[in-house]
């Protein structure tokens, strides 16, 4: 079991409050993701449901019990750091005992809790190598091997992936996706990559400035952002944002559209514009076009065979049944 | 590989310098012991200027090792640094890890911790056993005399006056007599060398991996896990560096025994090589071999020692 609420939680240090209000609750067995941009408040969220800052008003509920005031071991939560935080003179063998040995568990069972973790995590051979000797990746699996051991009743990860090199962090995601899948234990996922957030999460939890912005599952953020932040901070590239007359003659004080929802065609589209950069990825090709007489650049997902150059004319129409509106506050409208 | 040689000749002048500056020396000492050489001997007076013609082979080495001194010298070195390193290691790490955490004034205690180590030692030892060590005129005297008064004044007071009138007199502690030198010595080189372990266990401290310590404390490791598991081993390679640096320093004390006691009871070895220096330069010699050779045994054993409990 892992609900995890929080009710109004809020956080300061100092005289500075970095997290307002705030009421999120985590059902069992859920993978939640806190994602948002550097400084937002998601590792002291984190921190604050670990025990490791105290809150400084309201509670934290884990399944039903108040755990406002019980000390970080006793919440039965572990934790993976993004350092990983890895205890440097110990074998692997004897990192991954160490909470069973805190605990006071028998060395026959520890040894049994060992081997099924490396077992599963690929780590049987390096069970008797040291941290420094491992690379980034095994060490990360070292600390989730830790983690496991434990038997949480969730696991809180911070940013586990952002030492890692991009091939090896789109493996490391497949691994801790599948590892949720069989184990069905409540996880709480730290990033500031929002592609990390859409492909693990069954809830996203986008935070801003110890805001929460929206909750809701990847395609929901995606299709129904509730605000300009999130439609921005949700999708790769980001989402074109228009102001002035387009968006008035929508009735809104700004529209939104996907890179993707802009089709790229022969001539006579809504929009035209002067192709500035050409992005090539084969699979698909990002124009970043200017002179468009909307924005500053606008940015185009076409099919990885559009054969456009630097200065090219280019004729666009965008998907009116997918353009988002928003008032002037930055809020959806409808 | 010619492309070296221009590195390597220009190496050569520091490393030669080196040599010379090592060798030399030693060169001159073992020669020094093999021969017979004293300072002033008017019935032989060839012996007064060093020559291969004095040959004495091991006579020096003998003569030193039947010194009723020698073995005394050895035992007391031994005695004085190895008491030295325990108390300093662990007042150290007590101390670094007690400043370690945030207080108000941490700056001006961490200072006020530092400044015995700039005391020269002839200094300190003059300051601890006259001022503080003394048993009459120092704090230790003033102390004792006050403690006995007190007791004596409560001796006569009602209801508990039978319990203090059990109580002996306390005698002061002469510091400067054979059977508590030795201890004296300690006494005020560990007050000397504890802020230098401080100092550097502090350092090594702030480096610490804070990490590391919330993963112990969310695996359930209490305050004194963190510091048996974490804090201990992070500590274990400033612990070498600094049982090996104080090792040798406090091998060659000489300043504060001199001070204390004239080298009355508690000889070392370079005070016993600062004695036959006096006129017999080849024993002095001889003894400054065996005091290589010690601090050689003492550095390699110092360092396997705290190497294996501590990096585990």
């Amino acid at each position: 079991m892992g609900r995890i609420v929080l009710e109004k939680v809020t956080k300061s240090f100092g005289d500075t409050q970095v997290i307002p209000p705030l009421d999120l609750t985590i059902e069992d067995g859920e993978f939640a993701v806190f994602v948002g941009p550097s400084g937002c408040g998601k590792s002291t969220l984190l921190r604050l449901i670990a025990g490791l800052e105290h809150t400084t008003s309201g509670k934290v509920l884990i399944d039903g019990e108040d755990m406002t005031e019980i000390s970080p071991s006793k919440r039965g939560l572990s934790m993976v750091f993004q350092t990983y935080a890895l205890y440097p003179h110990m074998t692997v063998r004897k990192n991954i005992a160490f909470p069973m040995r805190m605990a006071g568990l028998s060395e026959e069972e520890q040894n049994k809790k060992i081997e099924a973790a490396a077992e599963s995590l690929n780590l049987t051979d390096y069970l008797d190598r040291k941290p420094g000797q491992l690379s980034g990746g095994q060490r990360q699996r070292v600390a989730i091997g830790r983690a496991i051991v434990r038997d949480p009743s969730a696991f809180l990860f911070d940013e586990p992936l952002s030492n890692l090199d991009a091939a090896l962090r789109v493996g490391m995601r497949l691994e801790i996706t599948e590892m949720h899948e069989r184990m069905k234990t409540t996880m709480i996922y730290v990033t500031h990559d929002q592609v990390e957030a859409m492909t693990m999460a069954n809830k996203i939890v986008v935070l801003q400035a110890g805001v929460i912005e929206q909750v809701g599952t990847p395609l929901e953020l995606y299709h129904k952002p509730c605000n300009l932040f999130v439609a921005g901070f949700i999708g790769s590239p980001k989402m074109n944002f228009i102001m002035g007359t387009e968006a008035a003659h929508m009735g809104a004080a700004t529209i939104g559209i996907r890179p993707e929802h802009i089709d790229v065609v022969e001539e006579a589209g809504v929009w035209q514009g002067r192709v500035g950069v050409a992005e090539h990825l084969g699979s698909d090709t990002f124009f970043h076009i200017h002179d468009t007489g909307l924005t500053e650049t606008l940015t185009v997902r076409a099919p990885g065979d559009v054969q456009l150059k630097h200065g090219d004319i280019i004729s666009l129409n965008p998907r009116t049944e997918l353009i988002h509106k928003f008032d002037d506050k930055g809020l959806r409208i409808a | 590989m010619s492309d070296r040689r221009l590195p390597r000749l220009l190496q050569t002048p520091s490393v030669l310098l080196l040599l010379i500056w090592m060798l030399i020396p030693l060169g001159m000492t073992l020669y020094f012991s093999f021969i017979r050489y004293v300072l002033n001997n008017l019935r032989r007076p060839e012996w007064t200027t060093p020559s291969i013609s004095n040959w004495r082979g091991f006579g020096n080495y003998e003569f030193v090792l039947n010194n009723k001194d020698f073995l005394l010298a050895i035992q007391n070195s031994l005695f004085i640094v190895c008491s030295i390193l325990f108390l300093t290691v662990i007042l150290g790490i007590l101390i670094a890890v007690l400043i370690n955490k945030a207080f108000p004034g941490r700056g001006i205690v961490r200072v006020l911790l530092i400044s015995p180590f700039f005391v020269m030692p002839a200094v300190n030892a003059v300051l601890w056993i006259n001022m503080i060590l003394d048993p009459v005129l120092g704090l230790q005297g003033i102390a004792v005399a006050g403690l006995n008064e007190t007791i004596a004044s409560l001796q006569d007071a009602p209801v508990v006056g039978w319990f203090f009138s059990l109580w002996p007199q306390l005698e002061p502690i002469s510091f400067r007599a054979t059977q508590t030198s030795a201890y004296a010595v300690i006494i005020m080189v560990t007050w000397q060398w504890t802020p230098f372990a401080v100092l550097i266990f502090m350092t090594s401290l702030q480096s610490e991996d804070q990490q590391q310590k919330e993963a112990a404390i969310l695996d359930g490791a209490g305050a004194w896990s963190q510091f048996r598991f974490l804090t201990l081993p992070h500590l274990g390679r400033p612990i070498a560096i600094v049982v090996m640096i104080q090792a040798i320093f406090h091998l060659s004390l000489y300043a504060e025994i001199e001070i204390v006691s004239r080298g009355n009871g508690n000889k070392n070895l370079p005070y016993l090589i600062g004695e036959f220096a006096n006129n017999n330069i080849g024993a002095a010699s001889a003894t400054g071999i065996f005091a290589v050779i010690l601090a050689n045994i003492v550095a390699i054993f110092l360092l396997r020692m705290v190497g294996k409990t501590l990096m585990e």
